[in-house]
């Protein structure tokens, strides 16, 4: 009678004690209970993770950061540099646009102003020129006269020594072909490439073209300047030089090109004037 | 000195490319890499005692030279027309495009070159001249580099008698 009582009582008991028993050896018992532990473990960190973590994730990348220093500022400083270059020559230019045209108002406004200019006898341009004369200006650096089509070059004057004339002609050539003809703009030119502050200026003429590389942010009035002087070039010193084409062509263009452009004389960007040419 | 130049053009596949890197460089590649727009270098080669500076144009190759932009072709002195001896798709427009070629650039040097003369058996050179609607100038295999010079070479005679 007490042993049928007591398997009556403890009937419940055993069978829990057999399913514990079997738990270390049964995959599906073990999923089943600690399953739903994890998933809310893991609920509760995806929700929490910032204040769980921020210190250690901020540890680590400090620590990560400091150690690779010197990789991430070789990686960083370029840009950056450039960066900071770039703007400020843009600052430079907008400077420069808005101080002549403050110029031209002082000036030339009114009876007050006409008076001022006619007492000081200084043209707006050329005070604006002087003030920022000492500031980083526009240089011609390199300029080539290039057969249109061909990309032969027909003549070139450069402040320094650089890569093979005749490729940078050609190469110069089949990227303006590339530009004129991938957006189909009928007869218009490819008038200029700019990279940094670096710019490549190019004049159209008929059988040939110009390109000046510039260094140096430059005005729309130092564009027009510089248009018209290659303009002026072209009539004047080309004229007679390219009819030749032969051996001696290049090298009096060469010689024309030094006297109009890299003379501190001939000056036609206010930068010029701080610059001697190598050759 | 005298410049020329030279532009190599022709189907996508033929071997343009390593015919430019071949003559220029003397280097061979198996691998295949799709030439965008155009490629430029420069070779002085010298032909009986005369210096001529011959700037190579690379084109990217088109199934029919009329797609290719008009200006890559423009101020050309010769131009190398190649095709592949082992693909009769590539000479398929040989026709019409030479007359295109005729007609865009009055008097210009062409040759046609078949190209990779290394992977084709005197039976397939035989059904090639067969099919082919115009016979090649020369043929050329850029991998073992057989006629590559002798190619540049007689474009630079040529043209050097030109001026001359």
């Amino acid at each position: 009678m007490m042993n049928k009582l007591r398997e009556l009582l403890l009937a419940g008991n055993r069978q829990e004690l057999e399913r514990l028993r079997r738990l270390p050896g049964d995959p599906a018992l073990w999923s089943e209970k600690v399953t739903p532990l994890i998933d809310e473990r893991l609920e509760f960190l995806k929700n929490n993770f910032p204040v769980e973590f921020r210190i250690s994730v901020e540890n680590i990348i400090e620590q990560k950061l400091e150690a690779s220093r010197d990789e991430l500022l070789d990686i960083i400083y370029p840009t950056l540099g450039q960066m900071i270059k770039k703007y400020i020559q843009h600052q430079i230019q907008l400077l420069k646009e808005s101080l002549e045209e403050q110029l031209r108002n002082t000036f030339q406004c009114g009876i007050a102003g006409r008076l001022r200019y006619a007492l000081s006898g200084v043209k707006p341009k050329e005070m604006s020129d002087s003030i920022l004369s000492k500031m980083d200006g526009p240089v011609i650096e390199e300029i080539f006269v290039i057969e249109q089509h061909s990309g032969i070059l027909l003549g070139s004057a450069s402040r320094h020594d650089t890569i093979d004339l005749d490729m940078i002609a050609s190469m110069l050539t089949a990227i303006k072909s590339f530009v004129e003809d991938a957006f189909q703009r009928g007869d218009e030119k490819l008038e200029g490439v700019q990279y940094g502050t670096f710019s490549i200026l190019i004049e159209n003429f008929y059988t040939y073209y110009i390109a000046v590389a510039v260094s140096g942010s430059f005005s729309s009035n130092e564009r027009m300047a510089l248009s018209d002087s290659l303009a002026q070039f072209a009539q004047t010193d080309l004229k007679v030089n390219l009819k030749k084409r032969d051996g001696t062509s290049n090298y009096l263009i060469r010689q024309k090109l030094e006297h109009r452009f890299f003379n501190p004389q001939m000056a036609i960007l206010h930068g010029e004037q701080n610059k001697n040419p190598t050759q | 000195m005298i410049s020329k130049k030279i532009v190599l053009t022709g189907c996508f596949g033929v071997g343009k490319t390593s015919l430019f890197n071949q003559f220029l460089f003397q280097r061979f590649s198996e691998k295949y890499l799709t030439t965008i727009g155009v490629k430029v270098d420069k070779k002085v080669i010298e032909v009986n005692g005369h210096k001529l500076s011959m700037l190579v144009w690379d084109i990217a190759g088109e199934v029919e030279q009329e797609k290719v932009p008009q200006s890559y072709y423009l101020g050309a002195s010769a131009i190398i027309y190649v095709f592949d001896l082992t693909r009769p798709s590539t000479w398929l427009h040989m026709h019409s495009d030479i007359d295109y070629l005729n007609r865009l650039l009055k008097g210009v040097l062409i040759n046609i070159v078949g190209n990779k003369s290394d992977l084709v058996s005197p039976e397939q050179l035989e059904y090639m001249k067969a099919g082919v609607p115009l016979s090649p100038n020369i043929l050329t295999s850029a991998k073992t580099g057989e006629n590559v010079e002798a190619l540049f070479q007689s474009i630079g005679s040529a043209l050097l008698l030109q001026n001359l």
